[in-house]
């Protein structure tokens, strides 16, 4: 199979970073990585109800941070579970919320302009924000858990590890959704709803439960998010909102609906704010330059769609 | 099969439908007309989009007036749309599948149902891994056709199948229908009146909301209405 230029030339653009960034300092290429899991893996499900169900769901942070408060009391005062063990029901009832907030809001909105679906969910996001608020104050909860300190040493360098384990999320969070889309009759028909709701209908496929279906099920795979996040981030009410700036920055930054891609890009900027948080006195500038990145991604790939 | 009696349905308070009623059987029946007269408006009250205001839709009995588009669909009216809906990011394969994955009386017969549409059309056979945005607007009609044969449908309606199509392919299209009227009831919208007619068994003229005619396919070939107006002679 012949491959594309382009993608030989972004291969060794990349592999050439990576080794430039291993000859300066090591441990930003794993904190960098690090830091592309945990924006993946948020970003994921944003990638499912955009492509799918068609709608920028902005309180995609604000249900993190749902799920983290709901994973904190389960894993800390409930029933003292572990945030790993306390993620299967924080996930299920994630997922039924999911569904209750399509049902009673969504979905009365879905045939109204895209100004008032933002709206909607902006509000969506007020109102969570405030009510943990109200609930649990703007204190930070946080869980204190030993293994989320383990390190590793290679050679003269030595690196925390735990977060690897937003690597491996996003990662089977990406190849898992994938599967479900590709292989599965209820994945098909979403994808079939999410390219076509009218072609869809007209075989049989119910378009209103199917939209359904796939916003609890990312609301649901926030509750696996959620619930990590707590493992070793402090949680307060406003927690989310920067997660849903940058989850959507990210899936527009991959294009619409594209899993995969909101890996690759999660990847280049999670180096990217490595890098800069690597080079002393620069710190400051990380989302300056996340967010300048997305904008070039962005813009070249108008100017690309223009010359079409 | 299908029945419906003077059914009224439109936009807003712009009436469309004024009262149409007829009858498909097991048969292959025309509905014509110039734009405008209604036929895509028909189409859509029998799918369950656009909502009747007066009259009865039946199929088998059954009121298709209280249905949503998916629950017509499963009830057994299979639908080729002028536009095609097809799936374009989803293989040849795929579309068709997705045709009778839904339908309760055909998704057991997937595999059957594939190769009766793939013998029906074999250069979906070649294509078969294609998206369809790559493929000519013939095969994609010919794919929107397959697609809706999966179903199995006890009726299986063309919304102006011949729109946008070389004239080689008209024929090609009108041929295939007239071998699948054997097997299943047929309802076909045209603008195209001369090669329609060679695969329907009866027709109906439908203007300004109203069904004016109803005759066989030979009735209609010597009407005068219909020549004047349909046939350019």
């Amino acid at each position: 199979m012949a491959v594309k230029r382009s993608t030989i030339l972004w291969a060794a653009v990349v592999a050439a970073a990576v080794v430039l960034i291993l000859l300066w300092k090591p441990t930003v290429l794993v904190y960098g990585v690090q830091r592309a899991g945990l924006y993946a893996a948020v970003a994921i499900p944003m990638a499912l109800v955009l492509g799918i169900v068609h709608i920028v769901n902005l309180a995609h942070g604000e249900l993190m941070m749902v799920a983290a408060y709901l994973a904190y009391f389960v894993a800390n005062r409930l029933l003292g579970l572990d945030p790993f063990v306390a993620m299967v029901p924080v996930a299920l009832v994630m997922a039924a919320f999911g569904w209750l907030i399509y049902k009673a809001t969504i979905k009365h909105a879905l045939k109204a302009p895209e100004l008032n679906q933002l709206i909607l969910t902006f509000g969506l996001a007020i109102a969570f924000s405030q009510i943990a608020n109200l609930a649990f104050t703007s204190q930070s909860f946080k869980l204190s858990l030993s293994y989320v300190s383990a390190s590793a040493t290679i050679g003269d360098v030595s690196f925390g590890v735990f977060d690897f384990v937003y690597v491996a999320v996003a990662v089977l969070l990406a190849v898992g959704l994938r599967l479900f889309l590709q292989r599965t009759r209820m994945g098909k028909a979403a994808l079939a709803v999410g390219q076509n709701p009218r072609g869809a209908a007209i075989v049989g496929i119910n378009v209103d439960r199917t939209y359904g279906i796939i916003f609890s099920i990312a609301v649901g795979l926030m509750g696996i998010v959620g619930s990590l996040f707590l493992t070793k981030q402090a949680i307060f009410p406003g927690v989310g909102g920067p997660y849903t700036m940058k989850s959507f920055c990210l899936v527009a930054m991959a294009g619409v609906g594209n899993i995969v891609g909101v890996l690759y890009c999660s990847l280049a900027l999670g180096l990217s704010e490595a890098v800069i948080n690597g080079i002393r006195g620069y710190a400051g500038w990380s989302n300056i330059v996340f967010f300048a990145i997305i904008i070039a991604t962005i813009l070249v790939r108008s100017y690309r769609e223009r010359k079409r | 099969m299908l029945t419906i009696r003077n059914l009224e349905c439109g936009y807003g308070r712009l009436p469309v439908l004024r009262g149409v009623s007829f009858d498909v059987g097991a048969e292959s029946v025309g509905l014509f007309g110039p734009n405008g007269a209604g036929k895509t408006t028909l189409i859509s009250a029998l799918l369950g989009m656009v909502r009747p205001t007066a009259g009865t839709l039946e199929l088998d009995g059954q009121n298709l007036a209280a249905l949503s588009t998916y629950q017509i669909a499963r009830a057994g009216i299979a639908l080729v749309p002028q536009e095609r809906e097809l799936f374009p990011a989803m293989s040849v394969a795929d579309n068709l599948e997705l045709g009778a994955a839904y339908i309760p009386h055909a998704r057991d017969m997937i595999d059957e149902r594939r190769e009766s549409v793939l013998g029906l059309f074999p250069i979906l056979k070649e294509r078969f891994r294609q998206l369809p945005g790559t493929m000519s607007g013939g095969q994609q009609r010919m794919v929107a056709i397959g697609r809706a044969l999966m179903a199995n449908p006890k009726l299986l309606i063309l919304d102006e199948p011949s729109l946008g199509l070389q004239p080689s392919i008209v024929a090609e299209v009108f041929e295939k229908l007239a071998q699948l009227k054997t097997s299943m009831s047929i309802l076909v919208t045209e603008q195209n009146v001369r090669e329609s007619l060679k695969a329907i068994d009866r027709g109906y003229v439908l203007e300004n909301g109203r069904v004016i005619l109803e005759d066989t396919a030979e009735g209609l070939l010597h009407n005068p209405h219909v020549i004047s107006s349909y046939l350019g002679i």
